[in-house]
């Protein structure tokens, strides 16, 4: 019977890569493999390329030993001060056994994150109620306990793994969010708009209070100033007064005439407006009207 | 007629075995878990109903045989097949049946199985999409004993059905055999599925069960194509009618081998001439060990190249470690041992990568005009706890007595944060998920930031500072996990008060406003009085000095007009003084109203001036004696 060298030659490859596929198997670097045989864990395989046995002899089950990053539920707990505060936190968490972590979970990364979300809350009511609020919260450093109390939740979810022998390592904790409950913000948003209001009426209050500091300032330079003008103006007019005066002594050398004048003067100033003269027929001018002689019979 | 009756009982035996295999494989898989398992029980229950519709389209061409046979032989008794044929088409009642349950029948019920395969197909994706990890197996070995056994059984029952329509070409029976057997592929490959699962490839069923999720659209494709060409394909008198319900598609999966001539009958069926007799379809039978072979060589030879594009790096590992000396390879062609020995892993370093804290996009609103604070402008905007001085506490809510709120406030923040990779190996082989690990740390930043300052200054003066500060810090962090980042960028382009109390916000800003405009006015009022007061001061004092001036200058004229006077005064003194007063009275008594009254008989007045009547009493007004000489 005549072989077809091509189907030999496929038929062997096929069978090369099925062997291979039988007895080696890879391990990543990022990866942690553990070797089970009869179901029994028997080696540990870091990376590279190792030989094993074929199932069902032997089993390989690979781990990523990265740390894996989880973040647990929003959570409403109590401070030690009676305020409610919600918190939720991120935890880096790392297979440090693979063994342990393969039996205590069968291998699930799931498994374990739901195994951690318990821990996690358990650090929350334990940790968080022994702070106040300012602990978490506050303008003043040296109140502020923010890491510390990360700290604490770290080592007890750390001392919880231990205690559970799970196979599992916290390498880090953060506290991701910081809320507060739903009745709680509206009490918050409340005193925010109160606040505003207070601000409110503060600024509207220094304003008018400035505009009005600022008005009568200035009223008063503007009387200041017209005042110290008058008085300078009137002491200008006296002095100019005094030099006038000066020029009347000459009055002295001759009084009637002076006196002449000065009737003459306001004389002049009486007939500028409406006047009415009463004058005596025998005054000059109109005393020439009169006769020296008696008046006779017309001729 | 013996030949018939096989062919039915051998249909029947299909159809019954089928029931109970499906029944069986569901509750098998469902309680070991298997995904792939309980697929498969719909291919399984598919085939029955195929096998259903095909038992009673046989019975149909049974019952119009015998029928035949019946009026051929009363023909014969009667001697005279020439009146009996007038007749024939009114009674051959049986062939009626038959061709009715072809027209409308065949067709509906493959648009029905089209339908239940599609949906089939789509509900088992959803199903499966929803799980977030396989279950682990039940009882797995037991479930791969009894699926394997099924399998087997089908397969021998598939194969002897199979023969048996092709010895006896009976059309009827084959979607019956090729969908059996084809539940017998789908079983063998649900129990190695399960084997693989148990040598620690955890996912297979899980992928398996999707295939065959895939595989039952496909089905569904080619029916649904089926009944579109069944319209357009040419109809040859004499040739036979291929049934609908069966599938191309399950009988090359049934007949792996005979692929070849599967796609032969189609073409040949679908345009009607021997496609499979022309050169190029020959040369493609003969030549597809060698076209394969070359393909796979091809597809091996090109797993020896890597192409990094610019702005990538990749990972080399070789047997799954870093290659010594080529850990990292830059963009570029770079030649490599062929998978799986060596494999490479790209990245895109150079690229800046964003991610948003504090809020997420919504693509609705990414052409909002404004970004107003009395308006939500994205998906979701998380208030996160500042600190505040202002401790002040309002009194409890009514609703909620007692409950008072504590001396925090609330802060829509958006933070973009652009970052790039600087160190891949740590990037890609410290972290499980680095770019999810970057953003946590980041939002823990913002959270451990926002809870020690003021919300008045992070508002104001302190938005730029705060910026610099948290891309320190995320930085810091950053360098302390050793996540192999830069952080590029940190932005604080979103800081307002919660949408809630935006309107408040905005009230104090108009206030400091007002405050402003009210100053402004009052430094306006001041400058003008002010101008004016200088004003008025300037035009007091120097009027004064003009009246000064004037005094001064009238004084010096009128002692020198006096000094003048005085000599010609002295010169006649008398003449002087009447000369002036006549004067003054000539010049300035022009317009005043004149009366003369005689010094010795008051009723003697003269009037000069007759435009006014006196007033009376004007007469009565004594007149003091004149002087003498006046």
């Amino acid at each position: 019977m005549k072989r077809n060298p091509i189907t030999i030659a496929v038929g062997a490859l096929l069978l090369t890569i099925f062997f291979l596929l039988l007895f080696l198997f890879q391990v990543r670097t990022t990866e942690l493999a553990v070797v089970a045989t009869f179901g029994r864990v028997t080696a540990h395989a870091g990376p590279g390329a190792h030989f094993r046995w074929p199932w069902p002899i032997q089993s390989v089950h690979k781990f990523d030993q990265r740390i894996h990053t989880f973040e647990g539920k929003l959570e409403q707990v109590l401070t030690s001060d009676a305020n409610n505060l919600l918190i939720m936190v991120y935890v880096g968490w790392q297979i440090n056994d693979p063994a342990v972590f393969l039996t205590r979970f069968n291998g699930s990364t799931n498994r374990a994150q739901d195994s951690l979300e318990g821990l996690i809350r358990n650090a929350y009511s334990g940790v968080v109620g022994k702070h106040p609020l300012t602990h978490f919260i506050s303008t003043d450093e040296k109140q502020l306990k923010f890491v510390e109390i990360e700290q604490e939740m770290q080592a007890r979810i750390q001392a919880d793994c231990r205690a559970l022998t799970n196979g599992l390592n916290i390498a880090f904790l953060g506290i991701k969010r910081l809320g507060l409950p739903e009745s709680v913000t509206k009490l918050v948003f409340e005193r925010m708009e109160s606040e505003r209001e207070v601000r409110v009426s503060e600024v509207k209050g220094d304003g008018e209070r400035q505009a009005s500091e600022i008005r009568s300032r200035a009223d008063f330079a503007s009387a200041k100033l017209l005042a110290e003008a008058e008085a300078e103006a009137t002491k200008t007019q006296g002095e100019g007064e005094k030099i006038a005066a000066k020029s009347f002594e000459v009055f002295r050398q001759e009084p009637e005439l002076a006196k002449l004048l000065l009737d003459l003067k306001a004389l002049e100033q009486l007939l500028q407006e409406r006047a009415t003269l009463i004058l005596h027929d025998d005054m000059a001018p109109l005393n020439i009207l009169k006769s020296k002689e008696p008046a006779g019979p017309q001729k | 007629m013996n030949v018939e009756k096989n062919l039915q009982r051998n249909a029947g035996v299909n159809l019954g075995l089928s029931l109970v295999v499906t029944a069986t494989t569901y509750a098998v898989a469902y309680s070991t878990h298997s995904f792939a398992g309980q697929v498969a029980g719909i291919f399984l229950w598919l085939g029955f109903l195929v096998g259903l519709v095909s038992w009673f389209h046989m019975r149909l061409e049974e019952r119009e045989r015998l029928e035949s046979l019946e009026l051929d032989e009363l023909a014969r008794s009667r001697g005279s097949g020439t009146l009996f044929t007038a007749g024939e088409g009114d009674s051959r009642q049986a062939r009626g049946a038959r061709e009715l349950f072809e027209r409308y029948f065949v067709p509906g019920f493959t648009l029905v199985l089209l339908l239940m395969q599609a949906v089939a197909g789509w509900w088992c994706l959803r199903w499966l999409s929803r799980v977030k990890e396989p279950p682990a197996l039940a009882q797995p070995l037991v479930a791969m004993a009894i699926l394997g056994l099924f399998a087997l059984v089908l397969y021998l029952i598939g194969q002897f059905s199979s023969r048996l329509a092709r010895l006896e070409q009976s059309r009827l029976l084959q979607p019956s055999a090729s969908y059996v057997l084809l539940g017998a592929h789908v079983l063998a490959l649900a129990v190695a599925g399960l084997a693989l699962v148990l040598a620690g490839f955890s996912q297979v069923d899980y992928f398996l069960a999707q295939v065959f999720c895939g595989l039952l659209w496909l089905l569904a494709l080619e029916n649904l194509f089926s009944l579109m060409f069944e319209f357009y394909r040419p109809r040859v008198k004499g040739r036979p009618i291929r049934i609908l319900y069966d599938s191309r598609l399950v009988g090359l999966i049934s007949h792996p081998e005979s692929v070849f001539t599967t796609v032969a009958h189609t073409l040949d069926y679908q345009f009607g001439f021997k496609v499979s007799e022309t050169w190029f379809y020959q040369f493609l039978k003969r030549s597809m060990a060698w076209l394969t072979l070359s393909y796979l060589a091809i597809l091996t030879a090109s797993t020896c190249l890597v192409y990094v594009q610019p702005g990538e790096e990749a990972l080399l590992e070789r047997f799954g470690k870093p290659a010594p000396g080529r850990e990292v390879l830059g963009p570029g062609f770079h030649a490599k041992l062929p998978w799986p020995i060596d494999q490479a892993y790209r990245y895109r370093t150079q690229e800046i990568q964003t991610f948003d804290v504090g809020f997420e996009h919504d693509e609705k609103d990414e052409h909002e005009a404004a970004v107003l604070w009395t308006v939500s402008h994205y998906k979701e905007e998380l208030n996160l706890l500042v600190a505040s001085r202002e401790t002040a506490e309002i009194p409890a809510a009514p609703g909620s007595p007692g409950r008072k709120a504590p001396p925090v406030s609330l802060l829509s923040v958006g933070l973009p944060v652009q970052y790039q990779i600087h160190d891949l190996k740590a990037w890609a082989y410290n972290y499980s998920n680095a770019g999810e690990l970057l953003k946590e740390l980041a939002t823990r930043e913002v959270v451990r930031y926002l809870v020690g300052v003021d919300v008045n200054d992070i508002m104001s003066v302190g938005r730029f500072a705060a910026a610099e500060e948290l891309q320190k810090r995320i930085q810091a962090r950053a360098d302390e996990l050793k996540l192999g980042v830069r952080i590029l960028f940190v932005g604080l382009q979103d800081v307002h008060p919660p949408v809630r109390v935006g309107a408040a916000y905005e009230k104090f800003v108009g206030a400091k406003q007002k405050r402003e405009a009210d100053i402004l006015k009052a430094q306006a009022y001041a400058i003008r009085t002010n101008s004016l007061a200088i004003a008025a001061a300037t035009t007091r004092r120097l009027r004064a000095a003009a009246e000064s001036a004037r005094r001064v200058t009238t004084a010096a004229a009128t002692e020198s007009l006096f000094t003048n006077q005085m000599a010609a005064y002295r010169a006649s003194p008398d003449v002087y003084s009447e000369r002036a007063r006549l004067q003054t009275l000539s010049r300035y008594g022009q317009n005043a109203r004149k009366i003369v009254r005689p010094a010795t008989n008051a009723q003697e007045t003269l009037q000069l001036n007759l435009e006014e009547k006196l007033r009376e009493g004007v007469m009565a007004v004594p007149l003091p004696p004149l002087s003498p000489g006046k």
